[in-house]
């Protein structure tokens, strides 16, 4: 896989660049693949986890205004990046993963490279570009929705927006935002690499390309969470910034 | 390819499949029609538990660790960093680990049944195992059903276990702002058996409902080796949405009314 990703970063730089269209065709298809999912996710878990639970506690107390705070921490800064990365290895993963070890299965990898073609760059890069780009711009939206997930939680506790919102902008910093986006950047990379080696190595057949998707998305996954416990153990302790509520 | 409403589509019209196989797999088992295959049962429980244990433990141990330092920075954040053990009571038991259970179990077990019974009905196992005379879906689903309702529950507790010492580890000895027993004092405070049983049935249901999508896509997978990765991977997608739904509604009937704090009255 180390040898796949050195392979794939050197030959998306060096000219040629014949992978101009495919990386069009394969950002769409990632987005088309992943706006449904991702919105509804985002919603479901941003309303549930932080929004309802966290509501009810701070209610207790009588400052729900503070609600705002809680989602920069939960919406921007963990689950924003960490449904992305899941709902993007879930659907755009398993979706390359099936259609290159299908490619595989039917030789038509050793085919490319008989005729002269490169599969990595003409195959592997494209995906790679287009998931590190998609995953980072998907990031946005997972905020938004998860930010109007918080709204949601307001309301149903009957509370104006006006302090929500209030806590919100005066503990967003750019850092925050910076920091997730960039880290699904990384995941985008990371999925791509994974999915794309474990397709193009699939063998043995029909049950070969299922086992191939099986392996890719668990590590995928157990390799996505594990790189943001060590980005976010790193981001904190070198920021105090981010350790102080304003 | 595809346009841009055909996921919610497909999603929509699978649904209603999927909610009818669920439903004749599970009355299966719980008329006790599966138990004449109670062995093949037991062997799926066991290849659940020694196929996947460690890495949903190890899943669920990376995602401890992330409760325990996003909650010890919090409550730093807020001026109350012995008040870590609540963020990590609620994250850890009510919302974190059932979500971490269900998108391991989603990649593992049900991507995995998807890719066995694919092969199987690629390769004309099942209609082989009609023509036996034994009813495939018996055979084959309410048997992993059943083998998944007896292993899974087990397999839940102990991932509480692992996400609560994984918390324990984050706060105490990473970041190191509160002592153990302080931390564990407000930790045990803020949970309770009933709390316990909550998640353990957001987590059955969840697991559940994975289980049967992947039964009902491997049994329907058609189209050759390439027909076996698709039906892998949109089962992916279905259980993805599922697993949220499910932990929402779950959060909405549990604690929404009730926060179940030791605050105030």
């Amino acid at each position: 896989m180390t040898i796949l990703t050195v392979r794939t970063i050197v030959s998306a730089v060096k000219p040629p660049y014949p992978y101009g269209d495919e990386l069009v065709w394969q950002f769409l298809f990632v987005l088309k693949l992943s706006w449904f999912p991702l919105t509804v996710s985002t919603f479901a878990l941003n309303l549930g986890a932080p929004g309802l639970q966290a509501a009810g506690v701070l209610s207790l107390f009588g400052a729900l205004d503070r609600l705002g705070g809680l989602f920069i921490v939960t919406a921007v800064r963990w689950i924003g990046p960490l449904v992305t990365a899941v709902v993007v290895a879930g659907v755009a993963g398993t979706a390359i993963t099936a259609d290159l070890g299908a490619r595989k299965i039917r030789e038509e990898l050793d085919a490319l490279q008989v005729l002269g073609v490169d599969p990595v760059k003409n195959l592997v890069v494209p995906r790679f570009l287009a998931l590190i780009v998609v995953t980072g711009l998907l990031d946005i939206f997972a905020i938004v929705f998860g930010l109007s997930a918080g709204i949601a939680a307001e309301l149903l506790y009957h509370q104006s927006l006006g302090g929500f919102f209030a806590t919100l902008f005066t503990n967003a910093t750019t850092l925050d935002v910076l920091s997730s986006a960039l880290m699904c950047t990384a995941f985008g990379g990371i999925i791509a690499i994974v999915c794309s080696y474990k397709g193009m190595s699939a063998s043995g057949g029909a049950a070969g390309v299922g086992r191939a998707v099986n392996q890719a998305v668990v590590i995928a996954l157990v390799s996505v969470f594990f790189f943001q416990f060590v980005v976010t153990s790193i981001l904190f302790a070198t920021n105090p910034e981010l350790q102080s509520i304003r | 390819m595809i346009g841009w409403l055909d996921v919610p589509r497909n999603w929509l019209d699978s649904f209603g499949e999927i909610a009818r196989f669920g439903a004749r797999v599970a009355g299966l088992v719980l008329t006790g029609r599966a138990f004449r295959f109670f062995g093949e049962g037991l062997r799926q429980a066991g290849i659940l538990i020694f196929g996947s244990a460690v890495i949903i433990w190890a899943f669920v141990l990376i995602l401890g660790l992330q409760c325990g330092i996003q909650g010890a920075y919090f409550n730093r954040s807020i001026g109350a960093p012995s008040l870590a053990g609540l963020f990590s009571a609620y994250c850890d038991l009510r919302e974190g680990v059932p979500y971490a259970f269900g998108y391991i179990l989603a990649a593992k077990v049900g991507t995995g049944i998807v890719a066995e019974l694919g092969a199987m009905r690629i390769s004309d196992e099942i209609d082989a195992l009609e023509v036996m005379g034994i009813q495939p879906v018996t055979f084959l689903a309410a048997t992993r059903l059943l083998g998944a309702w007896i292993a899974i529950p087990f397999l839940y507790l102990v991932s509480i276990g692992v996400a609560y010492f994984a918390s324990y580890f984050a706060v105490i000895q990473q970041v190191g702002d509160v002592s153990s027993g302080g931390y564990l004092l407000i930790f045990w405070m803020y949970q309770n058996p009933l709390d316990l049983f909550f998640s353990l049935t957001k987590g059955m249901v969840m697991s559940t409902v994975i289980v049967l999508v992947g039964c009902y896509y491997g049994y329907t997978a058609s189209g050759g080796p390439v027909g076996v990765g698709t039906a892998t991977a949109q089962s992916m997608v279905v259980n993805i949405i599922l697993v949220h739904i499910i932990g929402m509604l779950g959060t909405f009937v549990f604690w929404g009314a009730n926060p179940r704090a030791p605050i105030g009255g």
